[in-house]
C-alpha cells in the first residue's frame, strides 16, 4: 500500500519541497524515515502514531517505510511531522489519495494529534505558490501568515481531525480572518517626543534619507536610545516585496506569533553579550537567522557598540557591504539577507562624562585612548554619519520647542529619496549611502563654494580620504533633502558637522 | 629619624668632589629607601658622600633593601648605562645641577640630565597644571609656551600629558627651549605617549630627573619632582588643576622659594579653576593668557605666542563669534544670533575651520585664539 503527498522542509530562509512517500508492507510494526532527515524529523517518527491513533484513526501495525525526496536534500524541522502522517494516511486509504495530491501540508503535531504553530509557514507558502500547488494546510495559527501570499488556497487546522475532515469533505475551515495586516500600534514611538536634541533629530532625518549607518556619542542619559528606536518612524513605509522579505525572516525565526504581514519596519536591539551566531545567524542542528537578518529593511541598534564582542562585530561587515549573510556548518551552507541600517550607541569615555558640562570625567587620559581605539576600526568605516549626543542642560531642555512629528520628517524622507533613485537609477543603486566613492564625488555637483570649504576642511579638521568621501555622501544627502541638483557651501558644512567629539580632537591635534 | 639640631642649607664644602666621592655619590642616589630629606641630614652628620656610605652598608642608617642593593651595585655598570641612554650625573657644582636646588629644604644629593647642558644664565619659568586639562587649557598652556620661546625664556614643566605637554610643545613650536622634570628614570620614557616630545625636548631642551635609572613613574613621586621644577624657575605659572593637585604642591614649592606665582583663572563652576581661584585669592598674580605674563615678568609689548590671529571677519562671523558666550547648541547659538540654523551651522563650520571655535561634545565655544584676538565688540 502506497501514499504520496508534498510536505516543505525551510532551510535557512528559504522553503523547498519535499515529496513524502509511504508504503505500508509486511513486517513488525516499525516507521523508518529515510532521505536524509534530520534531528527534528528523525523525532517525528515517535510522535506520528500517538498523533494519529489520539485523533481516532488507525494507525497500520505494520512495517511502515517514508522516504523524502529528493534524497540529496538535508530536511530540517518539525514542520515535516504533517505530511509524514498524511502520507500514511493515504496509504492506508484513511483519506483520498485525490484530495490529498496538489495540496502542501506542513506543521509540527503533538502527541494528541494537535497541529502546532509552526516556524518558516509564509517560506512555505511561497515556496508552494512558486511551485504552482493549489493550496497549503498549515497549522491555524500561522493561516493568517501564509494567506499573505497571493493565488494560494490556505486551510489553517488546529488537529489531524480536522485535516482528515477536510480531505474527506465532512469539515470546512473557518474563513481566515481579514487580518492580512497588523494594525499599527496605537501609542507608537514618534519623533515628537524627543525634547531638544534638535541636532539629532536632523542626522536621524539625514540618515533615513540617505540610508545612511549612524553612530551616536554621548552620556548616559543624553537619550540615544531613544533617538534610535524612533529612526524607523521617519523610514518609508515598507514595499510589499519589502514586508515579505521581513516577514519571512521572522517567520523562519518563528517570532511572528500568528501575525501576518509586518507592516512596521523592525527595530532589533540585541543585548552586547550577543554570541556571533546571535548576531549574524547560525545554529547547531537548525540554522535560524540572527539579529542581523531580523533587522533587514530596518534598523539594528547596537547600544553599548563598545562592549560588543570583537568578532561579532568583524563580523558585520558582510552584511553591511552585501546585504545578506552566508552562514556555512557541516551540513551544507544557507543565506539569510540582511540590508538594515546600522545605528551604534556608545559612551565618549568608559566613565561617560567625558566633555559633558555637569559632571567631570573620572578617566584618564590613556584609559580614554585606549577606549576610543576601541571604538575605531573597520566597521567605523561603514559608517557615514557620526554624531555626537549632549546631555541637555536644564535651561537647554526647557528652552527646547516641541518637535516635528515623524509623519511630517517621513514625507521628506520619501521626497530625498525618490530623488536619489531617479538620479540613480542607471548605477543599479538607490541610497547616497551606497555609492562608491569616486563615484560619490562625480555624483556630488559641489558647487565651487563647497568645493573650498571642503578643500579648507581637509587642512584644517584633519579629513582623512574616507572621511572625505563621508563627508561628500552625507552633503549630497542634506542637498537631496533641501531639494537641491547641486551640493552647495551650506549642505557641506551641515555634513561636517556631522564628526564625533573624538575626531574633532584629532583635528585639534593637529591644528594646535 | 628627626635631626636634634636643624639641618644647615646646602651641602658641607667639597661634597661629591673627587673620584671615590662620586662614586659614593652615584650609590646613595641610586638608594630608594633614604627620601632626600633624610638624605640631606645624614650628609650634615657624616660629613661625606663615602662616610654617609659606608653608615648605611653598617646598619647605622638606611633599609635592609638599601643594604642588598649594596652588595651587589656594580658602579662601572651603572655609569654604562647611563652613557647609553645618553645621559649625565651631575652633583651640587656642576652645569647640570642647578644652584637653586641648594635652595630647598630638601636638595636632591645628584641629579641625573639629557640633552642640552642647564645653562645657569637662562631665564626659566614653570608651565604646570593638570593631566586631565580642558582643550582651553591646553591651548592657554600652548599660547604661554611659544610665548615664553619668543621672549627667549626657557619653559620648564614635568614631562607629563595634559597642560605639561602642551607648555612643551609650545616652547618647542616656537622654536625655544624647554626644560622637562621627570618623575620617573631619566632612561624612562613616561608616559609612553610622549616619547616622541621627550625627543624633541632632548634635541634642543633638557630632560632631568633626581630619580636612578629604570624607575619607573608612579604618581607619589610626582609631588618631589615639583620641588625641583619650582627650584629651576623664577615664576610658576599654573594653568589649570583640581583642589588636592601636584599643581597645587608646585606652587606651595614656589610660594617657599620666594618666587612669582602667576595663575590662569576658570569658570568658579570648573573643578580645574580650584588650584587656580584658589591661588589668585591667596595673592597669586592673575594673567589672562601670554600678554599679562609677559608684561609682569618685564618683558615690555609682550604679545600673545599665537601667529597669524585671523582678521576681517564677515558681519555673520562676528555676529555668531558675540552669541557664542559659554559652550552653547548649534540651535541655542542661532536663537541667540538671530540667524536660521542652517546658516549658523556653516559660520560655526567656517569658525572652526579657522580655529577661532570648536565643536566639542555637540556644543560649541569660542578657542583662546578667539578670546586672544579679541575682534569682536
Amino acid at each position: 500500500m502506497y501514499g504520496r503527498v508534498i510536505g516543505v522542509t525551510v532551510l535557512g530562509v528559504g522553503g523547498h519541497p519535499v515529496t513524502v512517500e509511504a508504503f505500508v508492507g509486511r513486517g513488525l510494526p516499525s516507521l523508518t524515515v529515510t532521505g536524509l532527515p534530520g534531528a527534528a524529523v528523525q523525532d517525528a517518527r515517535d510522535r506520528i502514531r500517538p498523533a494519529v491513533e489520539h485523533a481516532e484513526l488507525e494507525w497500520p501495525l505494520r512495517r511502515v517505510v517514508v522516504n523524502l525526496a529528493p534524497g540529496n536534500l538535508r530536511k530540517e524541522g518539525a514542520g515535516l511531522d504533517l505530511p509524514i502522517a498524511v502520507s500514511v494516511l493515504v496509504a492506508t486509504r484513511q483519506v483520498p489519495a485525490k484530495a490529498a495530491a496538489g495540496h502542501v501540508f506542513f506543521g509540527e503535531v503533538s502527541l494528541r494529534g494537535e497541529v502546532l504553530p509552526t516556524p518558516g509557514v509564509i517560506s512555505v507558502a511561497i515556496a508552494a505558490a512558486r511551485r504552482g500547488l493549489r493550496g497549503v494546510i498549515v497549522p491555524a495559527a500561522n493561516a493568517v501568515e501564509a494567506a499573505q501570499v497571493d493565488s494560494l488556497a490556505v486551510t489553517g487546522v488546529a488537529t489531524i481531525h480536522e485535516v482528515v475532515g477536510f480531505l474527506r469533505g465532512t469539515w470546512r475551515p473557518p474563513e481566515i480572518g481579514t487580518l492580512t495586516t497588523d494594525p499599527v500600534p496605537s501609542g507608537s514611538a514618534d519623533l515628537s517626543e524627543v525634547r531638544g536634541q534638535d541636532e539629532a533629530r536632523r542626522a536621524l532625518e539625514v540618515a533615513a534619507a540617505g540610508g545612511h549607518n549612524l553612530l551616536m556619542v554621548g552620556s548616559p542619559g543624553a537619550g540615544k536610545t531613544m533617538l534610535a528606536r524612533r529612526l524607523p518612524t521617519i523610514l518609508p513605509d515598507l514595499t510589499r516585496e519589502e514586508a515579505l522579505e521581513a516577514t519571512q525572516l521572522h517567520s523562519v525565526a518563528g517570532l511572528l506569533a500568528g501575525r501576518g504581514l509586518l507592516r512596521e519596519r523592525p527595530f532589533r536591539a540585541p543585548h552586547h553579550s550577543v554570541s556571533t551566531a546571535g548576531l549574524l545567524g547560525g545554529g547547531s542542528t537548525v540554522l535560524r537567522p540572527g539579529e542581523a537578518s531580523l533587522a533587514h529593511r530596518g534598523v539594528l541598534f547596537l547600544d553599548e557598540l563598545t562592549e560588543f564582542r570583537r568578532d561579532a562585530i568583524e563580523a558585520l561587515r558582510q552584511p553591511l557591504e552585501d546585504g545578506r549573510i552566508v552562514v556555512t556548518r557541516a551540513g551544507g551552507s544557507v543565506s539569510f539577507p540582511a540590508r538594515f541600517t546600522l545605528v551604534a550607541a556608545a559612551n565618549p569615555c568608559p566613565c561617560g562624562f567625558w566633555a559633558d558640562p555637569q559632571r567631570s570625567c573620572r578617566c584618564r587620559p590613556d584609559q580614554v585612548d585606549r577606549y576610543r581605539q576601541k571604538l575605531s576600526g573597520p566597521l567605523l568605516d561603514r559608517i557615514d554619519l557620526r554624531l555626537t549626543i549632549p546631555r541637555l542642560t536644564k535651561d537647554e531642555l526647557l528652552g527646547a520647542s516641541a518637535g516635528e512629528p515623524s509623519a511630517i520628517v517621513r514625507d521628506r524622507v520619501i521626497a530625498a529619496r525618490d530623488r536619489q533613485q531617479r538620479r540613480y537609477a542607471a548605477l543599479g543603486i538607490t541610497c547616497n549611502a551606497h555609492l562608491p566613492g569616486p563615484i560619490a564625488r562625480r555624483e556630488a555637483q559641489l558647487c565651487t563654494d563647497a568645493e573650498r570649504l571642503l578643500g579648507r576642511a581637509v587642512d584644517h579638521m584633519a579629513l582623512t580620504g574616507r572621511g572625505f568621501d563621508r563627508v561628500i555622501k552625507v552633503a549630497r544627502t542634506v542637498a537631496d533633502l533641501a531639494g537641491a541638483d547641486r551640493v552647495s557651501e551650506r549642505h557641506v558644512a551641515e555634513a561636517l558637522s556631522y564628526r564625533t567629539a573624538f575626531e574633532q580632537d584629532a583635528g585639534l591635534a593637529r591644528a594646535g | 629619624m628627626p635631626a636634634e639640631t636643624p639641618v644647615p642649607a646646602g651641602f658641607p664644602d667639597g661634597f661629591g668632589r673627587g673620584p671615590g666621592e662620586t662614586d659614593a655619590l652615584l650609590l646613595l642616589r641610586c638608594l630608594l629607601g633614604p627620601t632626600p630629606r633624610s638624605l640631606h641630614a645624614l650628609i650634615w652628620t657624616t660629613g661625606s658622600a663615602s662616610r654617609a656610605l659606608a653608615r648605611i652598608r653598617t646598619g647605622g642608617a638606611g633599609s635592609d633593601n638599601d643594604r642588598a642593593f649594596l652588595q651587589d651595585a656594580d658602579v662601572g655598570a651603572i655609569r654604562r648605562g647611563l652613557d647609553r641612554a645618553g645621559a649625565r650625573f651631575a652633583a651640587p657644582g656642576d652645569p647640570d645641577y642647578a644652584p637653586a636646588f641648594l635652595r630647598l629644604a630638601d636638595p636632591p644629593v645628584a641629579v641625573f640630565a639629557r640633552g642640552r647642558v642647564l645653562d645657569h644664565g637662562d631665564d626659566r619659568v614653570a608651565v604646570v597644571g593638570s593631566r586631565r586639562p580642558t582643550s582651553t587649557g591646553m591651548e592657554v598652556a600652548a599660547d604661554l609656551g611659544r610665548g615664553l620661546a619668543v621672549a627667549g625664556v626657557v619653559t620648564v614643566s614635568g614631562g607629563a600629558v595634559g597642560i605639561d605637554a602642551a607648555a612643551h610643545r609650545g616652547a618647542l613650536d616656537a622654536g625655544g627651549v624647554t626644560v622637562a622634570v621627570l618623575g620617573c628614570g631619566i632612561d624612562v620614557s613616561h608616559p609612553a605617549s610622549n616619547r616622541a616630545l621627550f625627543e624633541q625636548i632632548e634635541a634642543s631642551g633638557t630632560l632631568m630627573s633626581e630619580y636612578p635609572p629604570g624607575i619607573s613613574a608612579e604618581p607619589f613621586r610626582f609631588p618631589a619632582r615639583n620641588r625641583l621644577i619650582a627650584a629651576l624657575s623664577r615664576g610658576v605659572v599654573v594653568v589649570e588643576g583640581a583642589a588636592k593637585s601636584g599643581t597645587r604642591i608646585t606652587a606651595e614649592h614656589a610660594v617657599d622659594l620666594g618666587l612669582d606665582v602667576f595663575a590662569v583663572p576658570g569658570p568658579v563652576t570648573s573643578p580645574l579653576a580650584e588650584t587656580p581661584l584658589g591661588l589668585i585669592r591667596d595673592g597669586a598674580t592673575m594673567i589672562r593668557g601670554t600678554a599679562d605674563l609677559l608684561e609682569d615678568l618685564g618683558f615690555a609689548g609682550g604679545r600673545s605666542g599665537e601667529r597669524g590671529v585671523p582678521r576681517g571677519l564677515s558681519d555673520d562671523e562676528r555676529r555668531v563669534l558675540a552669541s557664542l558666550v559659554t559652550s552653547m547648541l548649534p540651535s541655542a547659538v542661532a536663537r541667540a544670533a538671530g540667524m536660521p540654523v542652517a546658516d549658523t551651522l556653516t559660520v560655526l563650520i567656517a569658525l572652526e575651520i579657522r580655529g577661532l571655535v570648536r565643536g566639542i561634545g555637540g556644543r560649541f565655544e569660542r578657542t583662546f585664539k578667539a578670546a586672544a584676538s579679541q575682534p569682536v565688540g
